[in-house]
């Protein structure tokens, strides 16, 4: 609606313009400058801009991905720290440090500065993708709510430290350097200092403690330290001090790519014809394939790949899906480990029992390779805590954490597979009663050199077939091995009870017979705790016998659902019962 | 501690008894249990004979170590325990006393050993019935609560008190009531009126109802405690005085009809010193309505409990005479019920006037 209002006024505007006698070169003189940052503010929500909260967990993401990232290409074990400061309602100052290569004189403009300048796009290697629009993104952010320029100190290579304050100009999408000089100085590394109005910090499940905390579990090699804008400082230690193998940069395998891609890859070709471009830049594409294609094609493949027309790619494109090609390679993925999941678990979620899986990778749509890994935590503080019962005890409830590429996604889990996978687990099978309210964390990653996201908002993941039942089996095994823990636990915990409920009353027991017989109680009160002990140690016996299956058969989970209903119904007849006979 | 009187020293080696078995148990190092009459819907009998009702042989067990049972256990002993006590100590408390004085927080928990009087109270029922013994014989005294005048004598111990002078209040009947402790001297009268409500009683006290008519009143307002009926059970024993109820007509006054009359479930093992078969139905019943011309706007309609409670009603064995079938189909038919208090709307004295001395004189009763 307010959409529409603002196309309108847009429209009366104009008339009024040209009866000023605007002229068409004006027109468009206006559109260029305005460009760019119209653009920005037209697709904020496509940017990860929208929603004051979501906005500030979007920065930092921004800034947190390009920290990871430095350190890694550097190999540094990632140190970072993240201050949040108050200014005003909603306006706040947000610091990143990090202890990476650092920034130097003459990229610091284009990294900052300038939108859509980074060297992400179209590289076939499993990337922490950006949500948004990059840390520039953040900067444009800043001088559109603030008018302000963001600050930067950075180790500059080996060439000295140096501050600098900029901006973006938006009118030509260029950096503004501000101010550059040197400081004396020793710092490793790049921080970051911008302002931002419009945002709001929360400790909700979509803001930035819980981002962090998540990317601290999926990046166990790196320390995270968050100020929240109330002083607490949280840090979310280092489990692992193995840096991650760099993630191998694959060739395209041909069922998975675009044609704009397939264009953009041309231009950077090494052959000078289009058959051996194809033969050298894609994966599993052999003289066979060239042959097929040839047939399919309506031009000569010996062309050189930098004039190939769009029409051109599509029709290649479009012989890539009738040809049948071996599945692409299984490497270059870069899984986080079943340890390195086991070990950050433990450190940050706290649990009392853990199981990860880690399922080998495969492939979707014929031509993406992925690899899922699951894991599940329980007990102790595990699941989101909710607040508290009378009694002081953490109310708690189910907690999915999923990530892609190691990077949590916060947003639109509703539509996403690993949240519908986790959903339709039937948790009963493996000793979960009622999995909303269980004190479980449910983990789930998925990395690929292609995401299937659903959006451009890149927060959720589409349910592909092959996605979704490898999120399945991983949640099926991690659940099996739960199962036993939790059977056990429930044993043990049972046991206990009895243990407690006899040994109380039996010194009660002990004064009353006394009291009868005028035999000493110690001595009955003794005699009864034996008995309890014995009885306790023939059931454990009988239990080491049943050994605990897998899972709960179809069979099995029936009879609990009936015991269940059983006991609720006698609960109910009692009452009736108790009411009807009012007697005495 | 000496204790002289006979029956308390019977009481106290039964006692002594639950106390001995436990502990042989317990020395085999088995899970101690006490055996217990089973006091549910499916262990009670009519029985034809005496017409009342009666505790079955089914019996079961309660564990120590059971956790269902183990509380109770723990509670069971206790009672027993404390029961023996006060019969030594030749005291009598009641009830609620006895509740007080077993309340106590168990070592290292913050848990009581009795929460409530309603845990004790049952506890106390199946000591009875499992020892075969009264409340009374144990030396405990359930509260009453209710009231009785009319032309006869009292002796309560020293003192005895003329039932003929107690002003608009009526006597209180003690909780015990048995021989050793009440005598009855001088009846003059021809049978007893049991009536539900109090303030119906109060009517026919103000009324000097029981001069009138030579009968003895009595009100266990609402369901009588076992005072009130061992009392009327002893003046119908006793001086073979026939008992006439006088009650709603809804389902409630007719099941308290039934337990004066057969007595009831949780007691079915004292019933035979408490129920007086011969009981009739004066009133009210569904029938009055049209007899005595009652209008229409004092009567209730039935909510579907009252249907339900019918339904249950019906199907006891002691109600299954044509007369009560009938009434319960009538009720449920017309699907009204009606309060004593009702009769009010033909005159405040219409009931004790007209409506009780005609159908006396019409021996319009149900059986």
């Amino acid at each position: 609606m307010a959409e529409k209002t603002k196309i309108k006024t847009a429209t009366v505007e104009e008339i009024e313009e040209k009866d000023t006698g605007m002229t068409a070169d004006q027109l468009a003189k206006e559109f260029k400058e305005h460009s760019v940052a119209e653009f920005f503010k037209k697709n904020k929500q496509m940017l990860g801009l929208s929603g004051k909260i979501k906005t500030l967990t979007t920065i930092i993401h921004e800034y947190v991905s390009n920290s990871l990232d430095a350190c890694e290409e550097a190999h540094v074990l990632p140190s970072l720290e993240i201050k949040i400061a108050e200014l005003g309602e909603e306006y706040y100052e947000v610091t990143v440090t990090d202890n990476g290569p650092g920034l130097t004189k003459q990229t610091i403009g284009k990294a900052l500065g300038q939108l859509l300048a980074g060297t992400k796009f179209h590289r076939m290697i499993q990337q922490r993708g950006q949500q948004g629009i990059g840390a520039a993104g953040a900067t444009m952010f800043s001088l559109m709510t603030t008018g302000k320029a963001i600050q930067v100190i950075s180790s500059g290579g080996d060439k000295g430290t140096f501050m600098a304050e900029l901006t973006i100009d938006p009118k030509l999408n260029q950096p503004k350097i501000i101010k550059m000089e040197d400081v004396d100085r020793k710092f490793s590394g790049t921080a970051i200092k911008a302002k931002f109005k419009e945002i709001k910090y929360q400790r909700s499940e979509q803001g930035p403690f819980e981002y962090l905390r998540r990317t601290a579990i999926a990046n166990p090699h790196a320390q995270i330290t968050l100020v929240e804008p109330d002083g607490t400082k949280t840090t979310f230690p280092r489990t692992s001090k193995v840096l991650p193998t760099k993630p191998s940069e694959i060739k395209p395998h041909p069922k998975g790519i675009t044609v704009d891609e397939l264009l953009t890859l041309s231009h950077k070709a090494s052959g000078h014809k289009i058959n051996s471009f194809l033969k050298n830049d894609f994966d599993r594409m052999g003289d066979k394939a060239i042959e097929e294609i040839e047939k399919q094609v309506h031009f000569d493949l010996n062309k050189d790949p930098k004039k190939m027309s769009w029409e051109e790619a599509e029709e290649i494109v479009k012989a890539f899906q009738k040809i049948t090609f071996i599945a692409p390679r299984l490497d270059g993925l870069r899984p986080i480990g079943e340890e390195n999941i086991k070990k950050s678990l433990q450190e940050i979620v706290q649990p009392e029992f853990i199981s990860v899986v880690e399922r080998k990778p495969t492939v979707y749509k014929g031509g993406f390779s992925f690899q899922v890994e699951a894991a599940v935590a329980w007990g102790g503080n595990a699941g989101r805590e909710m607040g508290k019962d009378d009694s002081g005890q953490a109310v708690r409830k189910v907690e999915i954490m999923r990530f892609a590429n190691c990077v949590p996604l916060l947003f639109d889990s509703g539509g996403c597979a690993l949240t519908k996978a986790v959903n339709s687990i039937e948790w009963k099978r493996y000793g979960i009663k009622d999995v909303d309210s269980a004190p479980l964390t449910v983990f789930l990653h998925i990395c690929s050199v292609h995401i299937p996201y659903t959006g451009a908002g890149k927060q959720a993941v589409a349910d592909e077939d092959e996605v979704m039942e490898e999120l399945r089996l991983a949640l099926m095994d991690t659940g099996r091995k739960i199962y036993r823990f939790v059977a056990l636990q429930r044993r043990e915990a049972e046991k206990q009870l009895k243990r407690k409920l006899f040994t109380k009353y039996a010194k009660e027991v002990a004064i009353g017979i006394h009291e009868l017989t005028k035999k000493p109680t110690n001595d009955i009160e003794r005699k009864l705790l034996d008995i309890v002990l014995q009885k306790l140690k023939i059931e454990e016996q009988q239990e080491a016998k049943d050994d605990l299956p897998e899972e709960l058969s179809d069979e099995e989970i029936k009879k609990l659902e009936a015991k269940e209903k059983k006991e609720k119904d006698k609960k109910t007849k009692k009452s009736r019962l108790e009411t009807v006979e009012g007697d005495e | 501690m000496a204790v002289t009187d006979k029956k308390d020293k019977e009481v106290i080696q039964k006692l002594e008894s639950v106390g001995a078995a436990l502990l042989k148990q317990i020395d085999k190092k088995e899970d101690p249990q006490i055996e217990l009459p089973v006091r549910s819907l499916n262990n009670i009998y009519f029985d034809k004979k005496s017409k009342t009702i009666k505790l079955g042989d089914k019996t079961s067990m309660r564990n120590f170590l059971n956790v269902a049972h183990t509380r109770k256990f723990m509670q069971s002993v206790l009672v027993a325990a404390e029961i023996k006590k006060v019969i030594e100590e030749e005291a009598t408390v009641s009830i609620r006393d006895l509740y007080y004085a077993l309340k106590h927080t168990i070592d290292g928990t913050t848990e009581n050993t009795f929460e409530e009087q309603g845990e004790s109270d049952p506890i106390i029922e199946d000591i009875e019935a499992s020892t075969n013994l009264l409340r009374e014989e144990l030396h405990l005294a359930a509260s009453s609560k209710g009231v009785v005048t009319g032309d006869l004598k009292i002796r309560d111990g020293k003192d005895t008190i003329d039932l003929t002078k107690m002003g608009s209040g009526g006597w209180g009947v003690p909780s015990n009531v048995e021989p050793e402790r009440i005598e009855f001297k001088d009846v003059n009268a021809e049978y007893v009126l049991f009536i539900e409500k109090d303030a119906v009683w109060k009517r026919f006290n103000e009324d000097q109802f029981w001069r009138k008519n030579k009968c003895i009143i009595v009100t266990g307002r609402g369901q009588p405690s076992r005072a009130e009926r061992r009392l009327v059970q002893r003046l119908n024993h006793e001086y073979e005085l026939p008992v006439y109820a006088l009650m709603d007509a809804d389902p409630w006054g007719m099941y308290i009809y039934s337990v004066i009359k057969q007595g009831s479930i949780s007691l079915s093992y004292s019933e035979e010193k408490l129920a007086c078969p011969d009981t009739k139905y004066i009133g009210l019943s569904t029938q009055d309505v049209e007899t005595y011309k009652i209008p229409k706007e004092v009567t209730i309609k039935l909510n579907s409990l009252d249907v339900k409670r019918l339904n249950e009603m019906a199907s006891y064995e002691w109600f299954k005479k044509k007369e009560w079938q009938d009434e319960f189909a009538n009720m449920k038919q017309k699907a009204v019920k009606l309060e004593l208090e009702a009769l009010s709307k033909k005159g405040i004295r219409f009931i004790t006037e007209e409506y009780l001395p005609d159908k006396i004189k019409r021996k319009d009763f149900l059986p």
